[in-house]
């Protein structure tokens, strides 16, 4: 309940925070277009931007509009050019580099769980984890400047660029160790629960009986591992310049251009609503499956 | 042919869920790093350099001077004459002149830039700059408009620099910095251009008035300059519109690349708080400026050494660079520091030393630095140098960087009073006015650019003598006088002139780089790839 409580407040709670914290940060977006000292529309341009009506009445009127499906015109980061057109373009270029990123993160947590990946690796994966993501993309940055010249944001240094923060986001900072590492971590303590001795001596399969117990705080650790993705995109999407949610939301943070920042957060706000709605769904159905008295009582009673 | 191996199959399906990445043709296309990506395509809402280079290639200004004999001219103006009894001007404009969206330019377009720029709801500092000079416009006809002007000037070629704007992409003259504009610009110039959020491209435009040689040009914001140049030198890129020194002797050591001059008439200085403290006493200023050793401080920023040839960096004694008229031949550079003379002052200053530090009032004078941050690109460590010299000389020192935005909001427009001394840049193009940097803060935008809100009488009284001169002689006059003011009460301490360069490979022929605005002379470039 406090998870989907969570889920629907999010994406609105999000944008009211951050809209706090913008009007606290100096400088004005209108001035800086438009400077007191060799400007005399200062003014005019703030109530057109609703930069007058202080942080509420900005806030309100931009999530009305953006109930509306309008997000505005960027101000600074693409002047001229709409907010949602951005967000058209920047969404999937996440998200496919969220998934990409993901698929290696899941492989090493469905090998640990289930043992495939041996326990020498994790020292290996640990040592990887240890390179910062920043210095991994620096590096494949200048790859890809020196390779492709004035095809940089050709369709195929774009491909490499999403290849390369795919790997960096899963290899950098930990996160494909910290996924093999919580798993297995996870499932050998559950492993050593009597009731899964119990089991394996009655000749049943370990995995049929130790997944429904785990599923919820596996559930909790992918959501975790995403966020954790989710995190670094914006320091890999800057970096490797991927057109994506977190260079948006960087580049309008730097540039303060409000409406981009609020709706690249308002996107990240809603990838992590949807985990915790995920999580909150699989935990009902666990809770569910326990439930309904499954096959191993059946057996006792026979 | 990929570059890396394997990868096709995702890449079709990368493509078909739609990147939005921009295939990139090849043939006659010429890409070139510039600083950073251009805020606006919209003459109006320039605010960098790189604004206004990115600019010059989509529209036509209605006049520009001629960047090889410096007359005055036109593309879209067949004839110029007097009227309203001097206080206008009239512009017949040349026939078959297209914008590109094929309609023609007309008067009307001339008359609609000028009554948006006087528009107070443009909330442009551009067109503010002009509203105090223009009055009004009216066309005749289809290729006929006549420009009025707040009062009788001498030179009115000269004001009528803007860029003309086509009434037809505009609901009305309030012309707003966010509309679609900015991105997709209609212009007259050589290049249609676009920007996205990586780089900006631009068509060729065969028009009445233009016939570029080069189809496609490219523009992507440079990152590491180590990276610019060996992109260059492998022919991944073709330009690079700023070299910065320390990488010029590799530059000149390539044989496929070559080193251009650019000339921006731009000066260097570290503007001093008058209004503040200790700093408000002459002695003191002159005392800084004597304490500055402008030798070593190039040589341990910039890398000029003592006595090395062809130096990319000139001294100046006032807001002038060298090559100006304006610039004042008697008033010598200071280029060593003196420190003797500089303790001499102070100590007259009231200021007392203690344990080598000099205290005003009793207390230790500590000078709060700032620098605009892209500065640092040009002259690594420029900021650190000045503070260490001043630390040197007896004084406490609080470092800052201060970002391109802060410089715009705040130095340019006199809030950054917090600062004592801040390090920056002046750009200008061939007329190189001071008028708004030095006179004092006042209706109709006077002082504008005054950092630290400087106020001299004399000052002012000499800026109305150049804004009243009628021949040039007495123009410079006037300012010659400003000149030996200024180096003697120092609300600037003047550094130097730093050029700049540009590098471009041996393909690229016919470049000439025009002052300031760069690519006036674009229709000439050709590249032989």
């Amino acid at each position: 309940m406090v998870r989907l409580f969570a889920a629907l407040l999010l994406p609105a709670a999000v944008p009211a925070i951050l809209t706090a914290l913008i009007w606290a940060l100096p400088g004005d977006p209108a001035e800086i277009i438009c400077p007191r000292a060799s400007c005399e529309a200062t003014d005019a341009l703030a109530a057109r931007w609703h930069l007058d009506e202080g942080p509420w009445g900005f806030y309100t009127h931009w999530g009305r509009a953006a109930l509306a499906g309008d997000f505005g015109m960027s101000w600074r980061v693409l002047q001229g050019v709409p907010v949602s057109e951005m967000l058209a373009g920047a969404v999937p270029m996440t998200l496919v580099l969220l998934a990409a990123a993901l698929l290696p993160v899941l492989a090493g947590a469905v090998g640990a769980g289930s043992g495939f990946l041996p326990r020498r690796a994790d020292g290996s994966l640990h040592v990887a984890g240890l390179v910062p993501a920043v210095i991994f993309s620096l590096f494949f940055a200048a790859v890809i400047a020196l390779r492709f010249g004035g095809n940089s944001f050709g369709e195929e240094a774009t491909l490499w660029r999403l290849v390369f923060g795919a790997i960096v986001l899963s290899v950098a900072d930990g996160a494909l160790a910290g996924a093999v590492g919580g798993v297995r971590a996870l499932f050998r303590t559950e492993r050593k629960q009597r009731y899964v001795q119990i089991a394996a001596l009655r000749g049943e399969g370990m995995l049929e009986n130790v997944l429904p117990n785990v599923a919820a705080a596996l559930a909790g650790q992918l959501r975790a591992r995403v966020l954790h993705l989710v995190s670094g995109l914006v320091v890999v999407e800057v970096v490797l310049k991927i057109d994506g949610l977190g260079d948006l939301l960087w580049s309008g943070t730097l540039k303060q251009d409000f409406g981009v920042v609020l709706a690249a957060a308002t996107g990240f706000a809603a990838v992590s609503a949807a985990l915790l709605l995920a999580q909150a769904m699989l935990e009902i159905a666990v809770a569910l499956h326990i439930r309904r008295a499954p096959r191993v009582a059946a057996a006792v009673s026979a | 042919m990929s570059r890396f191996p394997g990868f096709r199959g995702a890449k079709h399906l990368l493509v078909a869920i739609g990147l939005g990445s921009t295939a990139l043709g090849t043939g006659a296309m010429l890409t070139f790093y510039e600083e950073s990506l251009p805020g606006s395509l919209n003459p109006l809402y320039a605010s960098s350099m790189v604004d206004y280079r990115a600019q010059e290639l989509i529209f036509d200004r209605l006049y520009f001077h001629h960047p090889i004999d410096n007359r005055l001219t036109s593309k879209l103006v067949e004839k110029g004459e007097v009227a309203e009894m001097g206080k206008g001007w009239k512009v017949t404009l040349k026939p078959n002149l297209k914008w590109h969206d094929g309609k023609p330019v007309t008067g009307e377009d001339i008359c609609f830039t000028v009554k948006a720029m006087l528009d107070p709801a443009t909330p442009s500092p551009i067109a503010q700059g002009y509203r105090t000079i223009l009055a009004g416009c009216s066309a005749e006809g289809s290729n006929v408009a006549i420009i009025k002007f707040t009062k009788v000037v001498h030179n009115p070629m000269e004001r009528l620099g803007f860029a003309v704007l086509p009434k037809s992409q505009f609901q009305g003259t309030a012309i707003q910095p966010d509309d679609v504009f900015s991105q997709k610009p209609i212009g007259s110039g050589a290049y249609k251009g676009l920007r996205n959020k990586r780089m900006a491209t631009y068509d060729a435009f065969p028009n009445g008035h233009h016939n570029p040689g080069v189809a496609k040009l490219q523009l992507q914001e440079g990152g590491d300059p180590a990276v610019q140049v060996s992109t260059l030198k492998n022919n991944g890129m073709q330009g690079m519109i700023a070299v910065p020194p320390p990488f010029r002797p590799e530059v000149s050591a390539t044989d496929d690349l070559a080193l251009k001059s650019y000339d921006l008439r731009s000066w260097w200085f570290v503007a001093v708080n008058t209004k503040k403290g200790p700093l408000s006493d002459r002695k003191v200023r002159q005392a800084l400026n004597l304490l500055l050793d402008r030798m070593d401080l190039r040589e341990k920023s910039i890398g000029v050494k003592a006595g090395e040839q062809n130096s990319p960096c000139e001294f100046i004694s006032g807001p002038f660079v060298q090559s100006s008229p304006f610039y004042n031949r008697k008033v010598l550079v200071s280029e060593r520091a003196d420190r003797a003379k500089a303790a001499q002052l102070l100590k007259e200053a009231g200021l007392e030393q203690v344990g080598g530090r000099w205290s005003y009032g009793g207390q230790p004078v500590t000078f709060k630095i700032g620098m605009l941050s892209p500065l640092n690109n040009e002259a690594p460590d420029l900021l650190q140098q000045i503070s260490n010299q001043l630390g040197a000389g007896g004084f406490d020192r609080h470092e800052e960087k201060v970002s391109a935005d802060d410089w715009q909001r705040k130095v340019v427009s006199g809030a950054a009073m917090d600062f004592d001394l801040l390090v920056g840049k002046w750009s200008f193009g061939v007329v190189d006015e001071v008028n708004e940097i030095f006179e004092t803060r006042g209706a109709n935008k006077k002082g504008a650019l005054n950092i630290f809100n400087y106020s001299n009488p004399t000052v002012d009284q000499q800026i109305v003598e150049y804004n009243q001169a009628r021949t040039d002689t007495a123009a410079n006059d006037a300012y010659h006088k400003l000149h030996a003011t200024l180096a003697d009460d120092l609300p600037y301490l003047f550094l130097w002139k730093l050029d700049t360069k540009s590098a471009w490979r041996s393909e690229v022929k016919g470049n000439t780089i025009a002052p300031y605005y760069y690519w006036t002379e674009v229709d000439a470039w050709k590249y032989l790839n």
